[in-house]
């Protein structure tokens, strides 16, 4: 079991870092995709399967799919430019992230516990199980690991309603907010199509953007000569 | 049964995964690139939340599914999170024609 632990973080850190270093930015979300399945592997580990389903329903199934959507509808036409890392920032995050990394460390190493806990470093076992032919009590804990999705429903709607509802007004929110941001400013009737133009043809911004223009100009001088 | 993992084991995998989540932050300049480092750091911080669920003791009066309905939710707020960053940068693009977040440099005097 701990080599497969080892194994599967291996390749959790390999992702995460091809993720984050990785210049095409379809690769680096074919890293996180890997990624979002390591964490997958390590909630079954840990013994909450439920929670494995729903990584891999949430983050695999939409919100991969979501960057992918939007890595294609931002792809412009210098490609690897905007995605080279920056060399300024280069330093720092190097130092600030090792340097988070040996206090996280640190701390994890160290932690003393409040009294009457056993302290980090020393908690190797988990709280036992029991299972259902053992003869044992069965605990609420128990219960709720071996009956994972029905307890995570019931707890949803007796001790965790006022969180639920709250989520449920965020992502209303969040989808009204995501519909307004992304609409498009040129709702009024007149140029329904000088909007478009640039974000479909992203080389020829200038080119789309004067003909739109002189198409507008056109109109009513030939309206006008017309009359 | 697995009880052979230590605990420190998935705090050290979770740290290390939010430090690079936090290089990736501040060293990519493309804004989705961005986005996913972000997700990278909040997966990190799930892991420890499960983990100690799983190891710690539940008090008698507490829920006994305490760290995975918080992770529940963390999954939920991202969601909204990257619905939500998605539609700026899309709107960004589609004023600067460009993902990268040094060209937003509107409110720089």
């Amino acid at each position: 079991m701990t080599y497969l632990f080892v194994f599967i973080s291996v390749l959790g850190l390999l992702a995460a870092l091809g993720t984050v270093l990785a210049r095409n930015l379809v690769h680096a979300g074919l890293f996180l995709v890997a990624f979002f399945f390591t964490v997958a592997c390590q909630f079954v580990l840990l013994e909450a399967e439920f929670l494995a389903a729903v990584q891999v329903l949430v983050y695999i199934g939409a919100v991969a799919i979501l960057l992918m959507f939007a890595i294609m509808l931002t792809r412009n036409v210098q490609g690897d430019m905007t995605t080279t890392t920056s060399r300024t920032w280069l330093l720092p995050a190097l130092v600030g992230g090792l340097g988070l990394f040996f206090v996280l460390m640190f701390g994890i190493n160290d932690q003393v516990g409040l009294k009457g806990r056993m302290t980090w470093a020393s908690a190797s076992t988990r709280p036992e199980i029991p299972r259902a032919g053992e003869g044992k009590p069965v605990t609420p804990r128990s219960a709720a690991i071996n009956d994972m999705g029905r307890m995570v429903g019931r707890e949803m709607v007796t001790r965790f309603v006022v969180p639920f509802e709250v989520a449920g007004l965020l992502l209303t929110a969040a989808l009204v907010g995501a519909v307004v941001v992304a609409y498009r400013e040129g709702d009024d009737a007149e140029s329904p199509r000088r909007g478009i133009q640039p974000t479909r043809l992203h080389g020829a911004v200038t080119v789309q953007a004067t003909n739109g223009h002189a198409d507008g100009s056109d109109l009513p001088s030939t309206a006008s000569v017309t009359s | 049964m697995s009880h052979d993992i230590p605990l420190n084991w998935f705090l050290y995998f979770a740290a290390a995964s939010f430090s690079i989540g936090l290089i990736g932050v501040l060293v990519r300049r493309n804004a989705i690139a961005v986005l996913m480092a972000i997700e990278i750091m909040l997966n990190a911080a799930n892991i420890n939340f499960v983990a100690f669920w799983r190891y710690g003791e539940t008090p008698p009066g507490a829920s006994p599914l305490s760290g995975v309905m918080v992770a529940v939710f963390v999954i939920t707020v991202a969601a909204a999170e990257v619905a939500v960053g998605i539609g700026l940068i899309l709107l960004c693009y589609r004023r600067w024609h460009a993902a990268d977040v040094d060209r937003y440099d509107s409110l720089s005097g």
